[in-house]
């Protein structure tokens, strides 16, 4: 009877459906559906329907009782139902919530306030040439580690040329870089990063970093039912975000427009478009069928949810939609303060494709500035083609749905007329409700000033948790941002777990570092990425070699203290756009729109939807479950969820795409066509050499090729195959 | 001198675990710790959640309450009297070799949390799936092929490696309903060059790796890649005739139903034919791990039009392939997976042809791999509601396999986040020995 007691009784917080089964009146009066208990009839008692789980109550909500007790219901049911011990008589139900689990407090690190730690001093360190070389040299030394020597000058520059824009530099501006290096090696390296920062290729870098976070794609993805409605408009997304890196917009002012850009004051129709479109992060997400889930709503805010906890508090707040937290201090509650943000928000992705079984049509935000760009007529051919495919009569969607053709439109959210709070689904089952929960944020917070961010209540709160997330006392929204920031650089974050920051990430290596980069972010920096950037990459720590003696490499193989830098495999967008450079076939242009951006189909019925480009990748169309074939293989983020660090996988598939791939073999084509063919074969082969790895060939490889070339079959495939033996060498996909 | 570099999977499985701890297991192929009845699996996996009332958990009006019942006609079968529904006559004749699970029961009733719970073991974090798994625990046969193929695939998180090394994850053959005559390997073949000139080229590029490697330290993942180039390469000369169905009998195309696509309400036209005749030939071949899809069982309106239609889409395929590896001595060492992430109750009171989804009770079978044949375990009670007895949770059909496959379930572990992860979870998996032949 203890589970039925909980809501069922004097001592419950608050009586379920108005259901008493601690007294006898209670029992004969019944609640809101009626009377439990036909004395001596089992089978005919709505109480043990409820409790085998038949009919539409099921109880306890939880977890069925066990057989045997159920098998005593029904005998005492069929002794006539004699009276339980009558308790106190029925009062008034008590509001009061139930209280939730209770964590130890300060016991996880990420929920401390922000130290700014004074760099350590060492006793003797002639090594260090910023704050961040003294946090990392004390670290080494208290490992027994010595630096690696300083990188070279044509690893740095390409290392910085990589990093910091995504492309790879060319044998002469390798040259140029060199040159420079000798004769004042600082002001080399300072002006090569100013220059970098303020390529327009920068945001292209940076801001495809931002997408992995943002889960980001052009299409739904399988909703379960192999359905995969596409997004035609998404890629207005991608390029406010490239836009707001190359702008160097502040990380607070970033995310406040990511989040309510729909709700701030604006000074032009360019920036409130701009505002409206940075809210498409909320609205990206991939959504489970409607058809058959009464969880819907619900599984959208809890991508929501999710993409805000890892994404930028490094914390698996959606953990807390069933259960209060096991292990960081995020209640049940908690979840649902912020659920309500959402759920008195109304999330706009437009009509799925006309699939309503994938997800019920929305409308989109209008935007005033960007021109009208009607569909021509292959995209409506196509789309007609697509739907009879289907074998189905799509109906026309509702007016409110649907724009004058060529209506620039955009997904996000905006607030709902009637802001309301969200009742705890319990175990996360939206048909078994709880109490509501005021809307708020997350509760485990030693600062006052964050407490006292309060919503009002005609508002959804959007807002407010913008200003709470980027509050300077907030502990964590800083620290995530550096710690990715570092892991781009590093090949490792400070924080090995870049999206989890909980009791279940890992712990930082160099929280003092950590703090101290998080304050200057904030405070010296006002949150301005490319300068974080670049006092990064200005320290002594980043130049370093990635060589290391095997000392080192035993002790520390992950690479943890930061003795020497990380040797990487350029990434699916690095190695293409690398190869484009290298072939002499990229086109440095931002790609306009997206091929799919008339149309509104589901992927998994369409035709290869991907076109040709020889644009940089991350214009390539991303949809979920149909990557871009040219980048496939090399562990892209599957979009479904916040991705801080990539896979690094190692498949045979991999090797296939360098050998045999469409994508690799013209490119080689290209790249052979472009060689002086009337130059001596060694010349050309310097020049093969020179393209690829920024090097001469030494004489052995220089012979090597030469055989190769002279004896490969068919003999017009002869340069193409060295050229394309090149792109595919480890020297040429790994980053020193 | 590069057949050095055959040890393949196992190697390069080597290399990512120095990369990634300490001390690591020797691998590829390992030895099973306990012995082994099976070497292989093959999991046909109906997603959606297939209605066991209607196929193998005969539930007829005998009791005293009424309920919905099985909704189709079941028959005994073969000398064993195995009970199956008239919508599978091709399956029951092989009802001898099945071993039914009628006790299975799981947490959930949500399809993509369920589902991922009957891959990894868990239902909402990414974790190895049971096919990285059994490959981390015994490696790999086949050198020129990988060790797990998921073919038809719907989730990458249902083939994936999670915290295991990446070469044990899953390689997806056919993704997210595609048509399956032209899933593809990508990129196993390519014609700009004759095999004999990619051979001379891969030499050259594996030269240039080789130096490298020797210029820049001791980074085992440069030695990785070199491998993984040359298993690359390998499966150009494996992996095509494989997919290549050409070579097949025409009788054998029929029998499997290759190319026939029942494409009716929630049944999607997964070519399930092809992919059985595949799974087999992969499996001749030595890959360790297949799973082989089909779906949507999930069948709520319409329930006994689509049910129809699943079940004549895979039901011949599934009688062929169990024939097939019968007939060819593999069926006592592969074992075969039947089921899905949860059942079904039986139709909606009231006379509509509905069904909703039932985690309390429902059915899964095995076949070969060291199970008893023609055998049943297990019991939902007499309305097909709830599993009563030879219950089997998704973690004790976890260790059940594992351990058939001569691993010790719950020793089977991998440090992660601090702590040992297993793929039964904290509370561990229950070894079912009574199914055991």
């Amino acid at each position: 009877m203890q589970e039925c007691y909980e809501c069922h009784s004097a001592k419950a917080k608050k009586i379920g459906g108005k259901l008493r089964l601690d007294t006898t009146a209670g029992l004969k009066k019944g609640g809101e559906s009626g009377s439990p208990i036909v004395p001596g009839k089992p089978e005919d008692s709505l109480i043990i329907h409820a409790l085998k789980w038949q009919g539409d109550l099921e109880m306890p909500p939880e977890d069925p009782l066990s057989e045997a007790v159920i098998a005593d219901f029904v005998r005492w049911i069929e002794m006539g139902a004699p009276a339980p011990l009558d308790a106190q008589p029925e009062q008034e139900a008590s509001s009061e919530t139930p209280p939730a689990r209770v964590y130890k407090s300060g016991n996880l690190w990420s929920f401390q306030p922000i130290q700014n730690h004074a760099p350590p001093k060492v006793d003797v360190d002639t090594w260090s040439r910023t704050p961040i070389d003294s946090f990392a040299f004390a670290k080494m030394l208290e490992h027994d580690l010595k630096p690696a020597a300083d990188a070279s000058s044509r690893v740095l520059v390409r290392r910085l040329f990589i990093d910091l824009i995504g492309l790879p530099p060319s044998f002469e501006e390798t040259a140029a870089f060199e040159a420079a290096f000798e004769s004042d090696a600082p002001r080399a390296i300072q002006q090569l990063v100013d220059k970098l920062l303020a390529s327009p290729h920068f945001g292209e870098r940076w801001g495809r970093h931002w997408l992995d976070v943002a889960r980001y794609a052009e299409s739904n993805g399988n909703d379960g039912l192999s359905r995969n409605a596409s997004f035609p408009n998404a890629w207005r997304y991608r390029d406010y975000v490239i836009d707001a890196f190359n702008r160097d917009t502040p990380y607070d002012q970033f995310l406040s427009e990511q989040i309510a850009g729909d709700l701030l004051e604006v000074n032009s129709d360019a920036e409130r478009d701009r505002n409206l479109v940075a809210t498409g992060f909320l609205a990206l997400g991939a959504k489970p069928a409607t058809a058959m889930n009464t969880n819907f709503a619900m599984d959208v805010v809890a991508d929501q949810i999710d993409v805000i906890g890892s994404g930028i508090l490094g914390l698996s707040v959606a953990c807390a939609r069933c259960h209060d937290h096991k292990f960081d201090p995020i209640p049940t509650r908690d979840y649902y303060a912020m659920a309500g943000l959402f759920t008195s928000s109304e999330t706009l992705w437009g009509i799925a494709a006309n699939e309503k079984l994938t997800a019920p049509p929305t409308p989109l935000h209008v935007l005033k500035t960007p021109p009208k760009v009607t569909a021509p007529p292959e995209a409506l051919k196509l789309m007609e083609e697509t739907e009879a495919l289907e074998m189905r009569n799509y109906a026309r969607p509702k007016e409110e749905f649907t724009y004058a053709p060529g209506t620039p439109v955009a997904m996000g959210v905006r607030d709902r007329k009637a802001p309301a709070n969200c009742k705890i689904n319990l175990k996360g089952d939206a048909k078994k409700l709880g109490e509501a929960v005021p809307r708020g944020f997350l509760t485990a917070y030693e600062s006052k000033a964050l407490r006292e961010i309060a919503i009002p209540p005609k508002q959804s709160g959007r807002r407010q948790l913008a200003a709470w997330l980027v509050h300077p006392h907030h502990p964590q929204t800083a620290r995530v941002m550096v710690n990715r920031i570092w892991a781009h650089l590093f090949g490792k974050g400070l924080v090995g777990t870049p999206d989890d920051f909980g009791v279940y990430g890992e712990k930082p290596t160099h929280p003092e570092l950590l703090d101290s980069l998080a304050t200057s972010f904030v405070t010296e920096h006002h949150w301005s990425v490319k300068a974080m950037i670049r006092s990064i990459v200005l320290s002594r720590t980043y130049q370093l070699d990635s060589r290391a003696a095997a000392g080192p490499l035993q002790s520390d193989p992950d690479n943890l203290w930061l003795a020497r830098h990380l040797r990487r495999r350029m990434d699916a967008e690095t190695l293409r756009d690398s190869i484009l450079k290298t072939s002499g076939n990229l086109n440095p242009e931002p790609a306009e729109g997206s091929p799919i951006r008339h149309l509104e189909l589901l992927v998994n019925r369409a035709p290869d939807l991907h076109q040709p480009s020889t644009h940089r990748s991350v214009y390539l169309c991303m949809l979920r479950n149909s990557p871009p074939k040219e980048l496939a293989a090399f562990d892209l983020p599957d979009s479904l969820k916040v991705t801080g660090k990539r896979d690094q996988t190692m498949l045979p598939t991999q090797s296939l795409f360098l050998l045999n791939s469409t994508f690799v073999t013209a490119q080689a084509e290209v790249f052979a066509k472009s060689l002086d063919a009337q130059s001596a074969i060694e010349a050309r082969i310097q020049s093969v050499w020179k393209r690829t790895l920024k090097r001469a060939p030494t004489p052995v490889e220089l012979s090597d090729a030469r055989i190769l070339v002279d004896t490969m079959q068919p003999r017009p495939q002869a340069w193409p195959a060295l050229c394309q033996a090149l792109l595919a060498t480890n020297e040429f996909r790994y980053v020193d | 001198m590069l057949g050095t570099a055959s040890c393949g999977f196992g190697s390069l499985a080597l290399s990512a675990l120095i990369a990634r701890s300490k001390e690591f297991p020797g691998l590829s192929p390992k030895l099973p710790l306990i012995p082994a009845r099976a070497k292989r699996v093959i999991f046909l996996c109906m997603s959606g959640g297939p209605a066991q009332m209607d196929t193998f958990d005969h539930k007829p009006q005998t009791g005293k309450k009424p309920h919905p019942g099985s909704a189709y006609e079941f028959a005994p079968h073969g000398e064993s009297g195995l009970k199956i529904s008239e919508l599978l006559p091709e399956t029951a004749k092989h009802a001898d070799k099945l071993c039914v699970l009628n006790g299975m029961f799981c947490d959930t009733g949500i399809h993509a949390q369920s589902f991922l719970q009957l891959h990894t073991g868990d239902r909402l974090r990414e974790r190895p799936s049971l096919g990285a798994w059994v490959g981390y625990g015994l490696g790999t046969e086949n050198q020129n092929l990988p060790g797990f193929i998921s073919l038809n695939s719907s989730r990458p998180n249902c083939h994936g490696s999670a915290f295991l090394p990446a070469v044990f994850q899953g390689t997806p053959i056919g993704i997210n309903g595609e048509d399956m005559a032209r899933a593809t390997i990508p990129n196993v073949t390519g014609d700009h060059l004759p095999p004999d000139s990619k051979r001379k080229q891969l030499d050259f590029i594996q030269r240039l790796n080789r130096d490298h490697r020797e210029r820049s330290g001791d980074d085992p993942r440069l030695e990785a890649v070199i491998q993984s180039m040359e298993l690359g390469y390998r499966m150009q000369t494996a992996a095509p005739g494989l997919m290549d169905l050409a070579t097949e009998p025409k009788s054998v195309l029929e029998r499997y139903q290759v190319g026939r696509k029942y494409a009716v309400g929630t049944c999607r036209e997964s070519d399930f034919g092809r992919q059985c005749l595949l799974a087999r030939r992969f499996c001749e071949a030595g890959v360790r791990f297949v799973e082989v899809n089909h779906g949507s069982w999930d069948q709520h309106k319409d329930h006994r039009r689509d049910l129809e239609a699943n079940c004549l889409a895979t039901d011949a395929p599934i009688a062929a392939l169990l024939q097939d590896l019968e007939e060819r001595g593999m069926l006592e060492e592969t074992l075969v997976v039947w089921g899905g992430e949860f059942g079904r109750p039986g139709l909606t009171p009231g006379g509509k042809d509905e069904t909703g989804h039932n985690q309390n009770g429902f059915t899964f079978w095995l076949a070969g791999g060291g199970v008893k044949p023609g055998f049943t375990y297990g019991a939902t009670d007499e309305t097909g509601a709830r599993a009563v007895e030879g219950k089997m949770h998704f973690r004790d059909l976890h260790a059940t396999i594992l351990h058939l496959l001569g691993l010790n379930p719950n020793e089977l572990t991998f440090p992660h986040a601090g702590r040992d992860h297993r793929l039964t979870g904290p509370e561990g998996g229950r070894v079912v020995e009574d199914i055991f032949s």
